[in-house]
Parts: structure tokens; sequence; C-alpha cells
């Protein structure tokens, strides 16, 4: 059966070796929030809403674009990671994957309500900050489990 | 779904992983459906009669939960 949606299988490896190190740096740049002055650039903004100035669409903003490029990274990264094909991609691992990403979006609606229910005001931007990758990173966790625990099942019988 | 498969791996006298080559899955996909755990498409269950030279009934057989 043919899956046109899935990456070839050695994109999940470049995915990793790009997802881990921008993840990391992420999350420390996050919490530091470091900004470095050098990455500050006019870019354009589809909706701008200034503090004390007016809103309108379209125009250009002064923003620190070290988030951007992270979380670009991060998304994209997780994408290789969580949909490149597995070596043995057969109808059982399609199977898994539909699982897996049935419970990822399941868990990561259940935390998102909670917080959402629970959690305010400025403290709702981490939230949503995290929120933008969990989707991805449940998944990938829930997938590569429901994997390796399959592989190691596999071990017994012949 | 009750299958036979590893009866008929048996009398083929063929591994797990020698039939998950000839029915082009992986070994575990093979493993879980000989323990029951995983029911194969149609189109598996034809090439799995096909490898075996069997019709696919001799192969497969409903059980009463299936029409739970």
């Amino acid at each position: 059966m043919k899956l046109n949606y899935l990456f070839p299988n050695k994109y999940k490896k470049i995915g990793w070796l790009i997802l881990i190190p921008s993840a990391i740096i992420g999350l420390i740049t996050l919490i530091l929030e470091f900004e470095p002055n050098y990455l500050d650039f006019n870019v354009p903004a589809i909706f701008i809403d200034e503090f004390f100035g007016d809103k309108h669409f379209i125009g250009i903003v002064n923003n620190n674009v070290l988030n951007e490029i992270l979380g670009t990274l991060i998304i994209l990264s997780s994408l290789l990671v969580a949909f490149s094909k597995e070596k043995s991609e057969d109808e059982y691992i399609s199977k898994i994957r539909l699982e897996s990403l049935v419970w990822a979006v399941y868990l990561n609606y259940a935390i998102l309500l909670i917080s959402f229910l629970f959690i305010f005001d400025l403290s709702f931007l981490w939230v949503m900050i995290f929120n933008m990758f969990t989707i991805l990173l449940f998944f990938i966790i829930r997938f590569n489990w429901q994997i390796s625990k399959l592989k190691k099942s596999a071990h017994y019988e012949e | 779904m009750k299958n036979s498969i590893k009866v008929e791996r048996a009398k083929k006298n063929i591994t797990q992983a020698e039939l998950a080559k000839l029915a082009k899955v992986s070994r575990q996909t093979i493993n879980a459906m000989e323990l029951g755990k995983y029911v194969p498409s149609t189109v598996l269950s034809l090439r799995l009669a096909q490898i075996f030279e069997v019709e696919i009934s001799e192969i497969f057989t409903l059980e009463d939960s299936d029409w739970v």
C-alpha cells in the first residue's frame, strides 16, 4: 500500500539532527530571554497591534528574529521526525502511526483545555508557546515508544 | 479473527523473517498477525494466500466476536 504523505526514511535522521540542538537552544533562549541585538530586523507583518499605538493590517515591525528562526527549525524538523517512513514501513506500522496520532491529539487538547481553564493572562502565553510544538512532540514520543515495544515483542516467537 | 499463518509457515518450513520478505512486510507484522494482535488488510491476506498456495479462507476464520 502506498502512503504518499510520508517522507523517505533518511529524513528521519536529518530531522533528529536539527530538532535536538534547536530544541535545546530554543528552550535556553526562551528561559533566559536571550535576544541578541544583531538579530533585530525590520520584518513584514500581517497584523500589527502596538502597545500604545493603533491596530492595522500589513506593515513593517522591528523584531528580534531568533525565536522565529528556532521555532521554524523546531517545527520543520519535528515534522521530518514524525512523518518520515520507518525502515520497514508497512500497514501495521501505519495503524500504529494513526493510533499514536489520535492519542497525541487527545492528550494535547486535554492539556490545552485544562491550561485554558486554569491558567490566565500572560502565563497563558507560555502555554501557547509550548502548545505550538507539543502535539508533534507527543506523537513522536508515543509512536517511537510503540515501535520500540513492537520490536522487543517480536524477539520472542520464531 | 483466527488465522493459521503459523501452521502454513511450518508446512512451508519458512521463518517469520523469510515470510516477511516474501509478503513485503516487516517481521513484526508477521509476528503480530500470528499472535492475533493484528488483522491484515485484504491485499496482505491475498498475498499470504498466494505465497502459501491456498485459498484465503483456509488461512483466516471468522470468530463470533467478529460479529459484535
